[in-house]
């Protein structure tokens, strides 16, 4: 991939991920039956080594939410949330009042994982329509551990430790209240060919 | 007063300075491993990722178990440590997702720690502890004053190896 093209296929990622992110927040919206707006999402490549810093730290505890995806795209999506900001998520998601949450329960981790799979799957029909691509996302796992343990996840999958991955941030917005959450998405290797290859098709036609 | 001296994904590093200690933050399904030389009290402590390169041994890398070891132990050897002196703890390798559905990365941790006996036995070193397993990330700190290592998990405090 040259350079200019490689910037070009970036700009189409990265409008790809704001459309899934501003649809996921209607996912959200329907699951907690309130208005939920998404405040400035912005799309980054940042080099994976560096995520754990971004996060305050590899020791630094948190909640993983994570998505395998299956399908013409195959690859993987993991939200993490710092733990006092996943403890607000869940208060927001239940519709409880801010504080209430003291720590992550069997229904808590659900309601989160449910965020989790609700957003993922906007995020992902999103993707699909506008490059014409099927992909599915397996049930979402909850993992509450230390930010690097998390990361873990996806390097055993996928060998991206030298390699940038796409970084989707985006703040929730409901009455007032404000969540921030961050989105990694870890195509597998042949999916970036088969994105880049498909574009290119709508380029020509 | 401790210098510690962190150590990242598919690093290693050694020192022979007491007041260090090398450390290995949040580890998950990757691997601590810690070859000590009691003698000239040089420590030095792997970061390992992933068992073994997929495509066979086409470049050493300390982000693979294997090639980790031997990697570091050269690098040891090179700073005057004997084998046969060395003694090796090692911690990490949980498998942090349990769920049926997820078989590709279901026991990458096992598979860590497999190829770290495999390996340390083919060289020789001697394994003295380990606390591997499970389903919790680890930090691990190695403590060039003595060789001690110890384990820190989510809301405990530190314990030795």
């Amino acid at each position: 991939m040259d350079e200019e093209y490689a910037k070009h296929f970036q700009t189409v990622l990265a409008n790809m991920a704001n459309i899934g992110i501003r649809n996921a927040a209607r996912g959200m919206s329907a699951m907690v039956g309130e208005d939920l707006t998404v405040t400035m999402p912005t799309v980054k490549a940042v080099p994976f080594y560096e995520i754990p810093t971004l996060l305050g730290g590899p020791e630094t505890e948190a909640v993983g939410i994570y998505l395998r995806v299956e399908g013409a795209i195959p690859g993987q999506i993991m939200m993490v949330i710092p733990y006092p900001k996943a403890l607000e998520l869940a208060d927001l998601t239940m519709g409880e009042p801010p504080g209430t949450t003291k720590h992550l329960g069997p229904m808590e981790r659900s309601a989160l994982a449910e965020l989790g799979n609700l957003t993922g799957s906007f995020f992902l029909n999103a993707i699909a329509d506008k490059a014409g691509l099927a992909a599915r996302p397996s049930p979402p796992a909850v993992i509450v551990d230390m930010v690097g343990a998390i990361m873990d996840v996806i390097l055993a999958t996928a060998d991206v430790l030298s390699e940038e991955v796409l970084m989707v941030q985006a703040k929730f917005l409901r009455n007032g209240r404000e969540t921030q959450a961050d989105f990694w998405l870890i195509p597998d290797h042949h999916t970036i060919e088969t994105i880049a290859k498909q574009i290119e098709a709508k380029n020509a036609g | 007063m401790q210098d510690n001296l962190a150590v990242g994904l598919g690093e290693y590093k050694i020192s022979h300075t007491v007041s260090d200690v090398l450390v290995a933050y949040g580890l998950g399904s990757c691997v601590g491993i810690g070859l000590y030389d009691p003698q000239l009290r040089l420590a030095g402590l792997l970061h390992a990722v992933l068992p073994s390169s997929p495509n066979g041994a086409v470049e050493k890398s300390a982000k693979y178990v294997t090639s980790g070891i031997e990697l570091l132990l050269e690098e040891m050897i090179k700073a005057g440590a004997v084998p046969s002196r060395i003694i090796v703890r090692m911690a990490g390798g949980a498998n942090m997702l349990t769920a049926p559905g997820f078989a590709h990365t279901f026991n990458i941790g096992t598979r860590n720690v497999e190829a770290a006996h495999e390996t340390l036995q083919r060289l020789r070193l001697r394994l003295v502890a380990e606390e591997v397993g499970g389903t919790i990330g680890r930090t691990v700190r190695f403590y060039v004053r003595d060789g001690r290592m110890t384990i820190r998990t989510v809301g405990n405090q530190e314990r030795e190896v």
